[in-house]
């Protein structure tokens, strides 16, 4: 057993990353073993082609088209790219809006700015849970079972969850009732909910699932042989972290981070149940114009916030590229 | 022996200070539930929210009857059987792909990014691209069929990204040594490879069910003429919406904290059987 | 069983249909134009299948309706977008649309209906002047914006006419007028007028429907009041009206004047029972359901006048033959009185009146459409008592609602540019 152990995480101890070139040599020499790759590929390539790529070409292409009252008509008009960009007086010095950008490039970059900072305070909170989870916790039945337990609330319906928020954080919501009843306050407070502190809790409380679960995945797979002939060897708690922990987290956390991102950029519910629709996201302008049928403006309000959401994880995957790391 | 004993303090303090975190966070992601679960049980009269009107169970048994507006039971067998396809096809095609990107192959980048762009696209759009593409191949949408082609799409980059931080420096050794001995791919998959990727394939298989049981913006124009649970409860919020809503939640609630600890359970057999 | 055989059998029909090759776009589907009839669509169990929100979508209701008629009506309730764009994009997925005349500005020109003829309709006669003329009786004033009557008539093809004719784009069902809704108890005075809204002893308290083209109304009734300005039409603003409503909104949203934006109709009942607002844009209904729970809520009768909304059973282009005849045999259901009844229960009106007052016993009748109090303890529909004894009907009887509609739901023509700058707001 202790033989198998060394075999997998030889070169791990002292924290030194494979070197990479020595990775890919590994990879080129071994192209012959395993299954075939076309046979692994070529059923999700074809799904994903007929079900993904198709229709997001006719996204693409609907964004060219005209929008006029008897409906869309087939065109190639930049009118609608034109409208996401400029806005009236833009380079105009004397007008009140020089140099103001548009209100939807304003819009998607709010929302930017906003997953930025609910995805830290999910790195934050979540981390340590998933540390726990990995460390500290044993049997692997027993990861499994906290783990789960933390998926739990993402069986009940969002819809049905986002109807509960109001009796929880509400004015005679429980929270409040708990603060009357304990005499920390005299009346009820109303910054819970329908306000950007309360819209910044629910994101986090909804999503720091979906990260934790590739952190706790990364984590898990530290020998812990290594962690204890560390400390035998005098590494203090912060050394073994940013040695040993760290560097091999990194991926779990680049793929946590890449499924924060992706879908607090897309959120568009939460701010309409949490926040009272007190903000606008670039999904809720997505969904306006959908719901108004103007389709080709909703397409191009959708390509540009792909191409956000593109420019995220390309960022992401330059600190860690997780394929790299195969 | 005696640089042992503060060293297992300083421990035991750590554990128990993670697992008083760990307390503090379920209560915190479990927040609105707890104010479901109370109004549950409001009495006859009441509603979804605060003030409390009486005590009953009258909301629960609601629950057995039908709906006034579409058909709650029949949805949730719809989302459940949806969610366990999903389920399925997401840890198929997750465990293949990332499989395959052991390797390094040609078009691997578009792969990848293609495989992602289903994160990416807008819920909506995607289901109104879908719909007009089978309007003009003449197909019916159904919850089975174009609803279970977008649901796979949606699940599969986090099955796959699961997967990949599985694959994830893994050591080839082993599978290289079963080789060795002589040990075909099937059998190399199945007796080496397998068991170390099982908990990677499950969560790459529950992200797939949750994902898909709870989806909602892409199934609009593609469940076809049944609706899904998601579905259903949107379309009762054009109604008042009563209590039997909570008790539904809290009655899943319930039911998916059995089901862990039934797999608890049976976990326990097995693992003493192997022994 | 039959269900399922039907549904085959139609999958196999649209796959003929292809071969004609659809255009099949939202617009395209206009293009696509006559209906030419295909036999094979026509089979005697087929069921025909309707969608609507849960307003009109109610297992009771198609129940009743499939008993009534012998052949299946299969329901399915959406939320508003979902049958916005299942109506548009999906003609092909339902025989009847429980709709509403304010889609009509995108749904009639793309032709996914198809026109209905009048003469099959065997209680046209008892369609109430509502929607033939826009005035109820002959001293009602017409509402602004997309009053019914000015969506209803087409031509043998569906191009909108002028006057009367005999076709129509869809037969008026279920209609309401919706006000503000307050609880007395917080706001301490009677609100009578659409300025209310925007009054600062409710600041922090107040709610406002989120949906830009009838928010944008609700608001702009509340700054007509205020005598900030005079819309030309408030069911179609011009640029510059749609930008002094929203500068003035964003002012008052940046002093925190509302509390929240409400998206549906079970929204705005938890808004106001929860206590988080005492002043909100609200659907009558939901009124009633704040009440049922035991919060005091009144639905105000604003001087200005209510904005009108209205429902309508339309026909998809695409049903034909057997189904088409079936499709209208259920139209003419609802409008036969049984329905009516069923939906005044909840609050809401009915097209056929006549009709509607054979069905409801008096003092139902003289509570949901005369205004008088209440004789006794009335049931909703599903027979649970919902309305006290003596309690009184807010916003006066049927007429006086009706006489005095200020605008219609609408898609204004500036629509695009309306929620360009409703976005501003929000974000603001």
């Amino acid at each position: 057993m202790s033989k198998v152990s060394e075999l997998y995480h030889t070169g791990l101890i002292g924290g030194q990353p494979a070197p990479d070139d020595l990775a890919i040599q590994a990879k080129i020499s071994h192209t012959e073993e395993g299954f075939a790759t076309v046979w692994l590929i070529t059923p999700a390539a074809i799904w994903l082609i007929l079900f993904l790529v198709v229709p997001l070409v006719s996204i693409v292409i609907f964004s060219f088209w005209e929008n006029s009252p008897q409906g869309l008509s087939p065109a190639f008009s930049l009118e609608f790219y034109g409208e996401y960009f400029y806005t009236k007086g833009f380079f105009d010095p004397d007008a009140d809006r020089f140099l103001l950008p548009s209100v939807f490039i304003r819009t998607l970059g709010s929302t930017v700015y906003f997953t930025l900072v609910t995805m830290l305070l999910c790195l934050i909170v979540g981390y340590p849970i998933a540390y726990f989870l990995a460390m500290q916790v044993q049997a692997f039945k027993w990861q499994l079972a906290l783990f789960l337990l933390c998926m739990v609330p993402f069986w009940t319906s969002y819809l049905i969850r986002a109807v509960a928020w109001l009796p929880m954080l509400g004015r005679r919501g429980l929270i409040n009732q708990a603060l009357l009843g304990l005499g920390i306050v005299d009346e009820p407070v109303s910054f819970l909910f329908y306000s950007e502190f309360g819209y910044t809790m629910a994101l986090v409380q909804i999503y720091v699932v979906l990260g934790i679960g590739p952190m706790f995945f990364s984590l898990a797979k530290i020998d812990k042989d290594i962690l204890e002939a560390a400390t035998d060897m005098g590494a203090t708690p912060f050394q073994i972290f940013r040695e040993i922990i760290g560097p091999m987290s990194l991926p779990g956390v680049a793929i946590g981070m890449i499924f924060i991102f992706v879908m607090i950029m897309g959120e568009f519910a939460t701010a309409v149940v949490v926040y009272g629709g007190k903000t606008s996201t670039a999904g809720t302008v997505i969904l306006n114009y959908y719901g108004i049928a103007n389709y080709p403006f909703a397409a191009v309000n959708a390509l540009m916030l792909m191409l956000a959401m593109v420019i995220g994880i390309v960022v992401i995957l330059r600190v860690v590229d997780i394929r790299k790391e195969l | 022996m005696a640089r042992r004993t503060p060293e297992r303090w300083r421990k035991l303090r750590v554990k128990t200070g993670f697992s008083i975190y760990y307390v503090i966070f379920l209560l915190f992601i479990y927040g609105p539930m707890f104010a479901m679960f109370v109004l549950s049980f409001q009495g006859q009269r009441g509603g979804t929210s605060f003030p409390m009107r009486g005590f009953s169970l009258y909301w629960w048994n609601k629950l057995l009857e039908p709906s006034t507006v579409g058909d709650m039971q029949g949805a949730m067998g719809r989302s459940i059987i949806l969610a366990l396809m999903v389920m399925v096809l997401t840890a198929l095609f997750s465990t293949m792909l990332a499989m395959a990107f052991r390797k390094s192959f040609l078009f691997s980048n578009v792969l990848f990014y293609t495989i992602l762009t289903g994160l990416m696209v807008p819920g909506v759009l995607l289901s109104l691209g879908m719909a007009i593409l089978l309007r003009q191949l003449g197909l019916a949408p159904a919850w089975y069929t174009s609803g279970l082609a977008v649901h796979v799409i949606w699940a599969l980059p986090f099955g796959y990204l699961v997967m990949m931080a599985v694959f994830n420096r893994f050591d080839s050794r082993l599978e290289e040594a079963a080789r060795d001995m002589g040990a075909d791919e099937w059998t190399v998959f199945k007796e080496v490879t397998f068991p170390l990727i099982t908990p990677g394939v499950v969560a790459a298989g529950l992200f797939g069910f949750t994902l898909s049981y709870d989806e909602f913006a892409r199934t609009t124009l593609l469940a076809g003429a049944q609706n899904t649970l998601p579905l259903d409860i949107n379309a009762s919020m054009t109604q008042r919406i009563r209590p039997t809503l909570f008790a539904l939640g809290t009655a899943s609630t319930l039911f998916s904290l059995l089901m862990i600890s039934i797999f608890l359970g049976i976990y326990t057999i097995l693992y003493r059987r192997s022994r | 069983m039959t269900a399922k055989n039907g549904n085959k059998k139609s999958t196999g029909a649209l796959l003929k249909i292809s071969r004609r090759k659809f255009m099949g776009t939202a617009a395209g589907i206009a293009a696509a134009g006559g209906i030419t009839g295909f036999p094979n669509i026509v089979q005697a169990a087929d069921p025909i299948r309707s969608i609507g929100l849960g307003v009109s979508i109610i297992n009771e209701i198609q129940g009743k309706a499939a008993k009534d008629l012998g052949f299946p009506v299969r329901g399915q309730a959406l939320g508003y977008g979902a049958l916005f764009g299942k109506t548009l994009n999906q003609n092909d997925q339902y025989e009847v649309s429980e709709c509403y005349f304010d889609m009509f500005d995108v749904m009639v020109p793309s032709k996914v209906f198809q026109p209905i003829d009048t003469t099959r309709i065997r209680d046209w006669d008892k369609v109430s002047n509502l929607t033939k003329t826009g005035k109820l009786t002959p001293g009602s004033q017409i509402g602004q914006g997309d009053a019914p009557f000015h969506k209803l008539w087409v031509d043998e093809n569906g191009a909108p006419t002028k006057g009367p004719s005999r076709y129509i784009s869809a037969v008026p069902g279920w209609h309401n007028a919706d006000s503000l809704g307050y609880n007395p108890k917080e706001t301490k005075r009677s609100i009578d007028s659409w300025a209310e809204l925007f009054s600062s002893d409710f600041k922090g308290r107040v709610a406002l429907l989120n949906v830009p083209q009838i928010g944008a109304m609700d608001a702009a009734m509340g700054v007509e009041a205020l005598g900030l300005i005079k819309f030309g039409d408030k069911g179609d603003m011009t640029r510059k009206e749609i930008d002094v409503l929203v500068d003035f909104l964003t002012k008052k949203k940046k002093e925190g004047h509302f509390r929240a934006f409400w998206e549906t109709f079970g929204q705005s009942v938890n808004l106001m029972v929860s206590g988080e607002v005492v002043l909100q844009s609200m659907w009558s209904p939901a009124v009633t359901a704040v009440n049922a729970e035991g919060v005091p809520c009144i639905y105000a009768s604003p001087k200005e006048g209510m904005r009108g909304w209205h429902g309508a059973l339309a026909i998809s282009a695409k049903a034909s033959g057997k189904q088409l005849d079936q499709a209208y045999e259920y139209v003419n259901w609802w409008l036969d009185g049984w329905a009516g009844a069923f939906v005044a229960r909840q609050g809401y009106y009915m097209s056929t009146t006549a009709n509607t007052k054979k069905s409801l016993p008096a003092d139902e009748w003289d509570f949901w459409y005369e205004g008088k109090p209440a004789a006794k303890e009335l049931p909703d529909p599903f027979g649970t008592p919902l309305v006290a004894k003596g309690a009184v009907r807010d916003g006066g009887s049927y007429e006086q609602r009706f006489k005095n509609i200020a605008v219609w739901n609408s898609i204004m023509s500036e629509n695009d540019y309306l929620v360009k700058r409703w976005t501003e707001f929000l974000t603001a």
